[in-house]
């Protein structure tokens, strides 16, 4: 119903009624014509239109066709075949509005509940974050205690009056064994970033870009930052791990919310996703986005997707690095240039036919 | 590892293998008897409890955490000197533990001297 406008809405209204005029003379069905005239109107118009068809509808039928089936019509017998058409067409009416209602609030109660359902992955990503870095600062902690207290006990041995070459052999043996451990748990993390746990679905980046404009509406206003978004039509979906995605995507959004922090002048975030081809040919999707922030660091711009490199003060540094990650995983790239006059652009690609990236 | 001097046996509880080995190697090289336990439970169902002079107990672990084989020891009026190492070493837990009748409370990677110390002390006691 939206995609036509007022105008349009309201043309059909009045062409409508006017095929009814026409047609309703030549077969001598009035009241059906002009009936189909406003369900029409009502159906595809909306209220407004569709009360417009049904003055039009009363004023001709009145005007036309009440006083036509003389010489017997008597005054009364117009009146009520008049009065019957009339309750007809505003039944018609009301029926149409009690519908167009029903839908309105569905489609109202639909959006809060992908709302909804966003925050909800929003905060179970963030709890699944904080758990999984207090599990693998237990399982790391772990083994480093373990080879501190073997290091110790093997410099015990050592340094007796009489060393024990055997015990201080196991100790340090011990220790390898601990190192060994830290070292094995640090390869699973990586690889769980690496493979992302083989979750792959089919993924609209745009309704990812759309879902993350809308979670972070209150950072984007309260700053008063505003959003451009040129989202291609035909962007084709890729094989992904959607809750990835929208890590990476909120990521580079809040990186750029917090770049435009204190910068005067205009704060612009531009968010742009088009389809394209590798050099191979493949077909691949782009994301732009664009902030008029404080730009990238001067002489450090390669240093931004490096583990640990921050400018924020309360900055992890393990953000973009994350990120990238996460994209070379789906098999793209994500990376970074200065604008002029300010701020920063990330570029990401993924190809949409995935071979699985080892 | 053996219990030859019967009152002098320090028991370790910890569900990680290493943590084990290492604080046995530790023990061993001071030349201090242990015992190690994998969980709580195993030590309750030992019956070496009467004959350990000191406890080093993580907190975590699966099934009976170390707090609840305090109380449990507690309530059995089984009174060990406690010592308890663990990689979360928040101060409620901190307090709760040593009101219970420990001695002492250790975040890992902990200091061996200060474990070692206040083994001495339970066992001197």
């Amino acid at each position: 119903m939206k995609v036509l406008s007022k105008l349009q809405r309201y043309g059909l209204a009045v062409i409508s009624c006017g095929v009814a005029l026409a047609l309703a003379g030549p077969i001598d069905a009035p009241s059906s014509c002009f009936l189909l005239a406003v369900t029409v109107s009502g159906l595809f118009g909306g209220l407004g239109p569709n009360l417009l068809s049904v003055a039009l509808s009363a004023l001709a039928f009145a005007y036309f066709f009440l006083g036509r089936p003389s010489p017997p019509a008597r005054e009364s017998t117009s009146l009520l075949r008049f009065a019957a058409f009339l309750a007809a067409i505003l039944l018609v009416t009301v029926l149409m509005e009690i519908k167009r209602r029903a839908e309105e609030s569905r489609s109202r109660s639909e959006e809060a509940l992908r709302q909804a359902h966003a925050e909800l992955a929003h905060a179970n990503r963030v709890t699944t974050m904080g758990e999984l870095t207090a599990s693998l600062a237990h399982e790391v902690n772990q083994p480093i205690a373990a080879a501190v207290t073997d290091a110790n006990t093997c410099l015990r041995w050592l340094t007796r009056d009489h060393p024990d070459v055997e015990e201080a052999r196991e100790a340090a043996m011990r220790m390898a064994k601990d190192a060994t451990r830290a070292a094995e748990i640090i390869s699973k993390v990586r690889q769980i970033f690496k493979k992302g746990a083989p979750l792959r679905e089919l993924v609209d980046v745009n309704e990812i870009i759309r879902e993350m404009i809308v979670l972070l509406r209150k950072e984007l206003s309260s700053q008063s930052i505003a959003v451009r978004t040129e989202l291609a039509a035909d962007l084709p979906k890729l094989k992904g791990d959607r809750v990835q995605l929208q890590q990476v995507l909120m990521n580079l959004m809040v990186n750029s919310i917090d770049a435009m922090k204190n910068v005067e002048g205009k704060r612009e975030l531009t968010i742009k996703s088009q389809r394209a081809q590798d050099e191979e040919e493949d077909e691949q999707l782009t994301v732009l986005v664009s902030d008029t922030g404080m730009g990238l660091p001067p002489q450090e711009a390669d240093h931004i997707f490096n583990a640990f490199f921050t400018t924020k003060t309360d900055g992890t540094g393990m953000g973009l690095r994350i990120s990238r990650s996460i994209v070379e995983s789906h098999g793209g790239r994500l990376w970074a240039t200065d604008n002029h006059p300010r701020g920063a652009s990330f570029h990401l690609t993924i190809p949409t036919k995935i071979e699985t990236h080892e | 590892m053996g219990t030859q001097e019967k009152t002098k046996l320090v028991a370790v509880v910890d569900d990680d293998e290493l943590m084990r080995s290492a604080l046995q190697g530790m023990l061993k090289s001071v030349g201090l008897p242990s015992q190690a336990f994998a969980s709580a439970e195993e030590f309750l169902n030992s019956g070496q409890q009467r004959q350990t002079a000191c406890l080093i107990a993580d907190i975590r672990m699966p099934g009976m955490s170390g707090l609840e084989l305090q109380a449990q020891l507690n309530a059995e009026h089984c009174r060990i000197p406690t010592i308890f190492i663990t990689a979360h070493g928040d101060t409620k837990m901190r307090m709760q533990a040593l009101r219970a009748g420990a001695v002492e409370f250790l975040a890992k990677p902990f200091d061996d001297e200060a474990l070692l110390g206040s083994v001495r002390a339970a066992l001197e006691n």
